[in-house]
């Protein structure tokens, strides 16, 4: 059998793991989520793992992301945020990466280069032009990722987002994971063929692929971090995965056909394929999975009793973070 | 010393000058490079500090708004442009929902340093959608730094300033004082944000009133029997409660004009600190004047109907004797 790995057996294990790692820690928030022990909403990346996989290995650490559409927990993971963290920030802790101020839709992490995300979908990518030009400005070589989904290239501010990175040929790299659903709204009525073809008209470099290959995605978006690097500007990437789970958990997901579904977890699973994948070319053993999602599982519940254990924010702190002060000048 | 310079042209000064001394500021928005801004505010700022540093845009208020926030995040100062206060809508999710509350969501690990800029006001003819005054819109999301001037050294002093401090701050010329004339120190001076200013004392009766207002409070002050305390609020996010409060203290009557609608205006807010936390310093009940509420008119009678006049500022304070 011909070896149809593209990358170095560790660099294989390793995007096999972290994708457990996502699914592991997101099992168990939904999990907590539905003791009630998590409040909000709560949007999971299942079906995604690849694309946030693949997309955060593509990155040096000093690559700025900003997050956007509804899959988000995956995307802090894959950037380097520590799982205590993310999962006090869940809970609304002062531990948390936010304090308790953001919650599942805003965990950000700036020394990690981590903007965050735009709750309201498709507004982060201007944003991402704007770190993209201040890394330009200090003389950086940094870039900047940006992710959306099928859903938010619906909005204007995506396609001025475009409009600005293209007139200055910032090094900004737009991946968009179409997984063809805005919550109920699917994307195979948007007419292009494929979403990237919205670079087309700004002549850039697009490319659509499949998301749910890991190796895939972190081959398109190394190439498109590269040309960005190198000064050749920007590029938008489809990345076509499936959404294996709700939009939002309590979803009931009435407007799918439940065949279509159950054949979609059948061919489209990032994670179960790839594991297949790695087993039949022997990179890594049953066994050394089982072993990588034991280790996984101990993580998450030392997440899970670092949220638990960390304080409810004094109400008090509701008011702070709003303004600096003073403000400039003030009380001299 | 001082001399007289041009509303607009202490505001030019004031970028002039900031671009001079802050490596990290940088100013863009629609045709700020030759065409020099629609009111000559960014004359002379391309050929001098060049094309990286004064960047024309693409029409999009939605891009420049927020790339104005990522560029702040990424660590440098962006001064952006809007060529007209209005525009704040046309820019609605990141002027509303996202400039003001990166900061806050992320726990306070955003910083979030820029200006936006846009003239405000009516009082040019300029239509329903080019004349609003937006600060009651601006200040109801907190987070922004609302800021207005009322003269050339205002213009000037709380420009530098909003441009040095580190929260998103919103600053709001006024268009009709573009060509107004003002002393200005020859020297180098910022103005404090957050705190507002007596500007004329008096013992009857406090007028608070920014901008346009301000120069029509002083006319009005003149036309009135009663002596006139005339306080700038300067900024009107976070308001300087305290100032207003302390000359109501010595008056014991208040009169609000602001070129803010009625309706939900800043007016009502102003006059509501004073009612709830200093009511026994009140003779008479507060009385807020603002533009009346319908949009902006083009027919200059029609506008100037709509547009508080001194003499309705006068007959205001009249009211409360």
């Amino acid at each position: 059998m011909t070896r149809n790995i593209s990358v170095d057996d560790e660099t294989a294990r390793r995007f096999l793991e972290e994708m457990l790692r996502i699914d592991v820690f997101e099992e168990e928030t939904k999990d907590r989520f539905g003791e009630g022990e998590i409040p909000g909403f709560v949007h999971l990346s299942g079906g995604h793992e690849g694309s946030h996989v693949g997309m955060g290995a593509a990155m040096r650490d000093e690559d700025w992301l900003a997050v956007g559409g509804a899959r988000l927990i995956g995307q802090y993971i894959a950037k380097g945020v520590p799982l205590p963290e993310i999962m006090a920030e869940l809970y609304g802790r002062v531990d948390g990466s936010n304090k308790g101020h953001g919650g599942q839709m805003h965990v950000s992490d700036v020394d990690r280069k981590l903007y965050g995300h735009a709750a309201t979908i498709g507004s982060g990518q201007n944003p991402a032009v704007g770190l993209a030009l201040a890394e330009e400005m200090k003389g950086t070589d940094n870039v900047a990722v940006t992710t959306i989904g099928d859903g938010g290239t619906s909005r204007g501010s995506f396609h001025t987002a475009l409009v600005f990175a293209a007139y200055w040929d910032l090094p900004v790299v737009f991946v968009i994971e179409n997984n063809q659903w805005a919550i109920s709204t699917p994307s195979e009525s948007l007419p292009p063929d494929s979403l990237s073809d919205y670079g087309i008209p700004h002549n850039m470099p697009t490319e659509s692929i499949d998301g749910s290959d890991v190796e895939e995605v972190y081959r398109a978006v190394s190439d498109a971090i590269e040309r960005a690097r190198n000064g050749e500007g920007p590029s938008v990437i489809e990345s076509r995965v499936v959404r294996l789970v709700p939009h939002f958990e309590g979803d009931k997901e009435t407007y799918r056909d439940e065949e279509e579904y159950e054949r979609l977890k059948e061919e489209k699973d990032p994670i179960e394929n790839y594991r297949e994948r790695l087993i039949e070319n022997d990179v890594v053993t049953e066994a050394e999975i089982e072993d990588m999602i034991a280790n996984i599982e101990t993580e998450v519940e030392e997440a899970v009793e670092f949220a638990r254990e960390s304080p409810e924010p004094e109400p008090e702190a509701a008011y702070e973070h709003v303004y600096r002060m003073p403000l400039y000048g003030q009380g001299e | 010393m001082a001399r007289e310079i041009t509303y607009v042209e202490a505001i030019a000064e004031a970028l002039d000058e900031e671009l001079s001394r802050d490596d990290d500021v940088i100013l863009f928005g629609e045709d700020v490079e030759e065409f020099g801004g629609n009111f000559g505010e960014t004359e002379g700022l391309y050929e001098k500090h060049g094309r990286d540093r004064v960047r024309n845009t693409p029409l999009s208020e939605i891009g420049i708004a927020g790339m104005a926030l990522g560029a702040a995040v990424g660590g440098v100062r962006p001064v952006a442009e809007l060529q007209f206060a209005d525009f704040a809508a046309t820019a609605g999710d990141e002027v509303f929902n996202q400039i003001p509350k990166q900061p806050y969501v992320s726990g306070g690990q955003i910083e979030a340093p820029l200006t936006i800029f846009a003239p405000s006001g009516a009082g040019i003819g300029a239509g329903a959608q080019h004349s609003q005054s937006v600060h009651s819109w601006l200040g109801n999301v907190p987070g922004w730094v609302v800021v207005t001037a009322t003269t050339p050294y205002d213009a000037k002093g709380l420009f530098k300033s909003a441009i040095r401090d580190d929260n998103p701050v919103f600053f709001l010329p006024h268009k009709m004082l573009s060509e107004t004339k003002g002393e200005v120190p020859d020297e180098e001076y910022t103005l404090p944000l957050g705190e507002a200013a007596v500007e004329e004392e008096g013992e009857d009766v406090t007028v608070v009133a920014t901008q346009l207002m301000f120069h029509r409070a002083k006319e009005a002050a003149a036309e009135v029997d009663a002596d006139v305390e005339i306080v700038n609020p300067r900024t009107f996010a976070p308001l300087d409660t305290e100032t207003i409060a302390e000359s109501v203290r010595k008056t014991g009557r208040l009169v609000v004009v602001d070129e803010t609608v009625e309706r939900y205006g800043t007016q009502g807010h102003i006059a509501n600190e004073i009612v709830e936390n200093d009511f026994f310093s009140l003779d008479a009940p507060p009385k807020t004047i603002g533009v009346k509420d319908v949009p902006i008119p083009l027919s200059p009678p029609l506008e100037q109907e709509v547009l508080p006049s001194a003499d309705r500022i006068a007959d205001g304070i009249e009211s409360l004797f």
